[in-house]
């Protein structure tokens, strides 16, 4: 149908800060985890964080997503507002049980 | 007609031999090998459902002993669930006639479409094998309940994995009919000019994409379960039953309206064509069935409200499940609305339909009754649920299974059938489905458990107006297949467009060519349903 | 034949959107696929926070980071290698690829080696050891088994997936102008390291 040459193309020094920005993050949430022992929940809290940065940046600049239509990026929202859906209801049955 | 006089090959002529159907990337004929694959299943299933019935006929002992019963039932849930009703209307209709209404060739991806029917098979062959290797069919029932699906002795891991195999090739139907939906319309045909069995379809879809990878994740966690001693669930090791709960009705609860949406769809078709006016509020059936789908994913606790599950919990799963009924009522006054004031001709495939609002209407209100918390406390696990659940998916799905198959027959093989006894037939099985299903929901109010093989004795009478009434419903399954297949062999030659409709499959020949369209279709400008003779207003 | 006529929307047409947007709601069912086995390890974690502390202390720490490291890596010479090939440089994009194989099965070895490790301290459901273990150590174990097992398996697939790419670049079925199939097996690719990224803190970084 239409011609797919307006995709755009993402450089390899974008992928490059991307990848580094990525080890980075993996470092500080190891360094996180193994000195900060005494935070508790907090680390918990943390560690997702710091992995829910990585994984958006893998979906947006790996995957793309930041350059694909507003579809895309409307039904990853729709995915995973479901699966926090799923974790709330869950958790609300476990906790007044 | 004036089709006649142009020479065609249709789809049926085109290529001939066995592999040209066993290979074919043809929407239209691995359509119809669905159709033959999901009607041998079905009446597999009925034999299974009419083995019940006859064991129920009196108290006691009649045919079969206790873990048989158990295994009747268990593999008459997994055959009726995973290999007729998930696949019907969508493998079957939504592969025929999804590309038809788009106006299109074929689906967007032909190749993974077959990939799906060859998953079918497979799957079928893994829930059938039970009956030979291993020690026979599982007796869990269709739900594989933890503990005891990972603690009894009969094949479970086998049926398990046939329910995984099915869910995959229903995840890739679902993905394949998205991408159609979202890039093979016909120019010109926007979201809301679609007609609304594609839009049930995509609602559909989405439930099948988003749903059935959950229900697959556990149903892997059962296997490990058996094979590994990984102990998710199993409490003796580890695990949490009512987890396993969760998990399998996040998925079922939503796979509920799988069966549901497409069905609805159907009648969103059919109605119009016979009623020859436009569909009463377009946009609000349209968007009911989105809405119907999303909430599906938020309410699958009320299957779980006498399992120990929390109070707060099941609260708010009893509030929302209330909820699914809103946009289910808003499609059931449109489509009486769509009656109103039309022209009506009466064919056996709108009769179908009309059935279907009936048996729907009790099957939905029973459903409240279920919804709520303290009566589904004395309604849980009666033969209440069992009648409800019947009226929803055979009288509701069933029925609008067998309405499509009457009014896409003549498309589909360019034969017409034998009205007179498709009427006979329809009447016959509409009769005795009330026979059959309408006492369950007595005898579940007068506190008759399911899934036992016997009964006490006060629930006789019942129980045996409900078994005549199951001879009662497969003499009129027999009347109508054998007179759909005697009429696909020497019925009259059907014209291009018997009822008058106006979506796009009309537009094209009896049987349809190959590629469908022999030139572009053109959508009726105001909107699919605009019917030229229509009275306004 | 005498159909000529053919439609402008025929779904036997190459059409690269179609098969992007198949990948990505692919790639949602196996997001909630793995969703599900969260769902479970969160629910346990929060029944048994202590002995899921205490389970984690058998797992190292660094063979996890440096695990981490390669498919972070990876995901980045598979991204590179679509660059590279959109940029016409096929030779280029399948060195890449072949980085990425290579760094694939760097990362299976590494993970046989902490199973092993495992099995060796008896440590596996169904041993002695492990049986004598308390509840919620067992069900860490399971999840373990379970969720690393099975991204185990996506990192196996993505890598045949990979392959595929690589003969299609060298027959030219896949080229700088139908680049789709490299595509996908790129998005493929990051999914198994999206699931990591959450694996990695939840079994490793416990504390």
């Amino acid at each position: 149908m239409e011609n797919n040459k307006h995709e755009h193309i993402t450089s390899y020094k974008e992928h490059f800060s991307t990848w580094l920005a990525l080890i980075l993050l993996t470092f500080m949430t190891v360094f996180v985890s193994v000195f900060g022992a005494d935070l508790r929940t907090l680390s918990v809290a943390t560690a997702m964080l710091i992995a829910t940065i990585k994984a958006t940046a893998v979906a947006y600049y790996f995957m793309h997503l930041k350059y694909e239509p507003k579809i895309y990026k409307a039904m990853m929202a729709v995915v995973l507002a479901l699966f926090a859906f799923f974790m709330i209801m869950i958790t609300i049955d476990y906790l007044t049980r | 007609m004036t089709s006649e006089t142009l020479p065609y090959t249709s789809y049926l002529k085109e290529k001939t031999g066995i592999m040209s159907w066993l290979f074919t990337l043809d929407h239209k004929r691995i359509g119809l090998m669905y159709l033959y694959g999901i009607v041998a299943f079905f009446l597999v299933g009925a034999t299974l459902g009419l083995l019940m019935r006859f064991e129920l006929l009196n108290p006691g002992k009649d045919l079969v002993d206790p873990h048989t019963y158990n295994q009747i039932f268990t593999l008459h849930g997994v055959i009726m669930i995973f290999l007729f009703i998930i696949p019907s209307i969508p493998a079957v209709f939504g592969n025929f006639f999804l590309p038809l209404l788009l106006g299109t060739d074929d689906v967007a991806f032909p190749k993974l479409n077959l990939l799906s029917f060859w998953l079918y098979v497979l799957g079928a062959f893994f829930a059938l094998a039970t009956l030979i290797f291993g020690d026979g069919p599982a007796d869990t029932g269709w739900t594989f309940y933890a503990p005891y699906s990972v603690k009894t002795g009969t094949n479970v891991t086998m049926s398990v994995l046939a329910a995984f195999i099915l869910g995959f090739s229903s995840i890739l139907t679902g993905l394949n009919f998205i991408v159609t939906i979202h890039r093979l319309r016909t120019p010109k045909m926007g979201f809301n000019q679609m007609p609304l069995f594609a839009w049930s379809l995509y609602a559909t879809s989405w439930i099948q994409l988003l749903a059935t990878p959950v229900i697959g994740i556990t149903l892997l966690m059962i296997v490990a379960e058996r094979m590994f001693g990984i102990g998710l669930f199993d409490p003796s090791i580890g695990g949490d039953p009512i987890l396993y709960q969760h998990m399998f009705w996040i998925y079922s609860h939503p796979a509920v309206y799988i069966m549901a949406l497409p069905a609805m769809g159907i009648v969103s078709e059919i109605l119009p064509t016979f009623s020859q006016r436009t569909i009463f509020g377009y946009k609000a059936i349209a968007y009911s069935s989105m809405a119907i789908a999303f909430i599906g994913y938020f309410v699958w606790g009320h299957h779980m409200f006498t399992s120990g599950m929390s109070g707060p919990a099941a609260y708010i799963f009893s509030i929302l499940t209330f909820l699914v009924a809103i946009p289910t009522s808003i499609k059931v006054f449109n489509w009486v609305s769509t009656l109103y004031k039309g022209s009506i001709v009466i064919e056996v495939p709108l009769l179908f339909m009309l059935a279907f609002i009936f048996n729907f209407l009790i099957g939905g209100l029973t459903g409240l009754a279920l919804g709520a918390l303290a009566a589904d406390v004395h309604l849980h696990d009666t033969y209440f649920v069992v009648g409800h659940f019947h009226y929803v998916m055979f009288g509701g799905t069933g029925f609008a299974f067998f309405g499509a198959l009457h009014y896409w027959f003549p498309k589909m093989w360019g034969k017409m059938y034998n009205k007179t006894r498709a009427y006979i037939g329809f009447a016959i099985l509409f009769v005795g489905f009330n026979i059959l299903y309408f006492p369950m929901l007595i005898l579940g109010i007068q506190g008759m458990p399911r899934r036992y093989y016997d009964y006490l004795p006060e629930f006789t009478f019942l129980n045996q107006v409900s078994t005549v009434g199951s001879w009662i419903t497969v003499t009129g399954l027999i009347i109508i297949i054998v007179n759909l297949i005697v009429s696909g062999r020497n019925g009259k030659k059907a014209t291009d467009n018997p009822w008058n409709g106006i979506t796009l499959e009309w537009q094209t020949k009896s049987p349809p060519p190959l590629h469908n369209f022999d030139k572009m279709p053109t959508i009726p400008e105001r909107g699919p349903y605009d019917y030229p003779n229509a009275k306004r207003g | 034949m005498n159909h000529t006529f053919v439609l402008p929307n025929s779904g036997h047409n190459f059409d690269a959107k179609a098969s992007k947007m198949g990948m990505w709601l692919f790639l949602y069912t196996e997001l909630l696929l793995f969703g599900g086995l969260f769902l479970v390890y969160m629910v346990y974690r929060s029944m048994y926070p202590d002995e899921f502390l205490l389970a984690s202390f058998n797992l190292n720490v660094w063979m996890g980071t440096f695990n981490t490291v390669i498919l972070l890596t990876s995901s980045m010479t598979i991204a590179m290698s679509i660059t590279a090939l959109q940029k016409g440089n096929k030779k280029l994009s399948i060195n890449l690829m072949w980085i990425t194989i290579a760094a694939a099965i760097g990362f299976l070895v590494i993970k046989y080696f902490e199973w092993g490790a495992k099995f060796d301290h008896g440590l596996f459901p169904g041993m002695d050891h492990f049986n004598a273990l308390p509840t919620g150590e067992r069900l860490y174990f399971y999840l373990y088994f379970f969720m690393t097992g099975l991204h185990g398996l996506h990192v196996i697939i993505g890598g045949i997936f990979i392959l595929f790419v690589i003969s299609g670049v060298k027959k030219g079925t896949v080229t700088p102008e139908r680049y789709s199939l490299s595509e996908n097996a790129g998005l493929y690719w990051h999914l198994v390291d999206l699931i990591w990224i959450y694996l990695f803190p939840l079994f490793y970084l416990i504390h």
